[in-house]
């Protein structure tokens, strides 16, 4: 029972995004994957859903190659693995609890009533229920991101990947955020990758970390790995310095 | 020379892309509805918001368009006292061709270009990449419940479009040519046929089906954020309003 990547190469054109991503998540754990901005991390989690396929290698959730099934075959998949956006993909012209409604309505067998009280109960264990009845565009970030969770767990997903989570809200709504995916590990025994660059939620949630670079994993292990490592490259992009060997596109 | 055959070559290849994208669309809507899998919800909504909210626009555009006709034609009806001809030409000209032309083209401005700007700002928004994450088809979910509702409504305010047009055109008729309603019913009555009614709602059926296939593939394949969404709603515009005449030719032709 885990999400592997074996040897996964992307290529964009002439572009090459990916070139030999390894990398493993289990249920219950918090895998953060980190590294500089456009190097390829969100590319990285979307094959796991099968938004995006890999140029060559493979990847698999439970046993089953995502690389290679159908695309009717993924909503199977995309039923076990949710997926949390950055700019949290609610649907503007459902209200809070349409949103949360909708992949219940579509996937599970229950009357409108159990449907409902399912998706209320959901907002709830985000916090959001009072505000059920606004529409995406009347909220602020974090809370969007919040019901963006709440959608994302109606199904009770086996893992549950987020994009930049925390990624332009402020420190109070940021921990908030951290603290709801600990919940999902601990209570859920859902595994979560979480791509993100926000130290403070790395060091406080991350059961383990994966630091993309060059388009491969750099580096993966626990986080005092991170603390106690000494390789230059990291060192430079946990302190945020400017200087140092690290290569920076764009830059 | 050589500046311009790649030019040629790369617009030959720009046209064939499109063209496969909208065929592979059409195969993909085709396919969802045999048998027929999508969101009843989302049909009725789509049917409610393109169909029901149009009816204003469609009935003042109509009304207006009758008017226009009769306004143009009495200066004609009153030299020569063709007030016999009122009637018919009215009825004749809005069924088989002024009353689809121009509700298709101001459904396409209106409902087309919204459809494509809403799945282009969902595209670019990553909304339709959730709606994928969910385990939903937004070939089902979205896709296929526009494109029928469109059709279904295009067809039904032609229907609704047609009528107003006439009672325009009686009224203008009357107000502005002297043509009594009597005189305007009998050549109406006496010579419009149910064929020029079906002559202009096949087209009407026609045109609904190219508004929604248009701006569906326009929304659906924007990339580039906001001025993506605007270059989309544009071309969806021009696409639609360039099928619609072309169709438009091609079945006056064969159905006449």
């Amino acid at each position: 029972m885990s999400i592997i990547f074996k040897d996964v190469h992307r290529y964009f054109g002439s572009k090459k995004v990916l070139t030999g991503v390894n990398m493993s998540v289990q249920p219950g754990e918090k895998l953060f994957v980190i590294g500089t901005s456009g190097v390829g991390k969100s590319v990285t989690i979307k094959h796991i859903i099968g938004l995006l396929k890999p140029t060559s290698g493979e990847v698999s959730v439970d046993g089953v190659r995502v690389d290679k099934v159908s695309e009717k075959e993924l909503f199977t998949i995309r039923r076990k693995v949710a997926m949390v956006f950055q700019a949290s993909a609610l649907f503007d012209s459902l209200s809070l609890l349409e949103n949360v409604m909708l992949p219940i309505r579509k996937h599970l067998k229950l009357k409108d009533a159990e449907v409902r009280k399912k998706a209320m109960a959901l907002l709830d264990e985000v916090g959001m229920l009072k505000h059920a009845g606004l529409y995406p565009s009347e909220i602020g970030d974090g809370m969007r991101k919040r019901v963006a969770i709440a959608r994302a767990l109606s199904l009770d997903p086996a893992y549950v990947l987020f994009d930049e989570p925390t990624t332009g809200l402020d420190p109070v709504s940021a921990r908030r955020v951290d603290s709801l995916i600990s919940q999902l590990a601990t209570e859920r025994n859902a595994g979560c990758i979480i791509v993100s660059h926000d130290l403070v939620s790395i060091f406080s949630t991350a059961t383990k970390i994966a630091m993309v670079y060059k388009g491969i994993i750099y580096k993966e292990g626990p986080i005092e790995d991170f603390h106690s490592s000494t390789d230059p490259v990291i060192r430079q992009f946990l302190s945020g310095s400017s200087s140092g060997p690290m290569e920076t596109p764009g830059f | 020379m050589y500046n311009l055959i790649a030019k040629i070559g790369e617009g030959a290849l720009n046209l064939c892309h499109e063209t496969g994208g909208l065929l592979h669309l059409l195969f993909m809507v085709i396919k969802s509805l045999f048998p027929p899998r999508f969101d009843p919800g989302e049909f009725l909504r789509n049917l409610y918001k393109m169909g029901v909210k149009s009816v204003p626009i469609i009935i003042l555009t109509a009304f207006f368009t009758g008017g226009i006709m009769v306004i143009q034609a009495s200066v004609f009806v009153k030299r020569f006292g063709a007030t016999s001809l009122v009637g018919w030409g009215a009825g004749y000209a809005v069924f088989r061709e002024v009353g689809p032309i121009l509700l298709g083209l101001m459904f396409s401005g209106r409902v087309g270009s919204n459809n494509t700007a809403e799945l282009g700002t969902m595209v670019v928004t990553e909304q339709i990449d959730g709606l994928k994450a969910l385990g939903i088809d937004p070939m089902q979910y979205l896709i296929v419940p526009r494109v029928l509702s469109m059709i279904i409504m295009l067809f039904l305010l032609t229907i609704i479009g047609d009528v107003i047009a006439i009672v325009g055109a009686a009224l203008f008729g009357i107000l502005i040519a002297d043509v009594s309603f009597a005189a305007f019913w009998t050549s109406f009555s006496q010579n419009v046929h149910v064929a020029d009614v079906v002559h202009g709602l096949i087209k009407a059926g026609v045109f609904g089906f190219i508004v929604s296939l248009t701006s569906c593939y326009a929304g659906m394949t924007v990339r580039g954020g906001a001025v993506g969404v605007g270059r989309a709603v544009n071309n969806a515009v021009v696409t639609a309003a360039l099928g619609i005449v072309i169709s438009d030719y091609f079945l006056t032709y064969s159905l006449s």
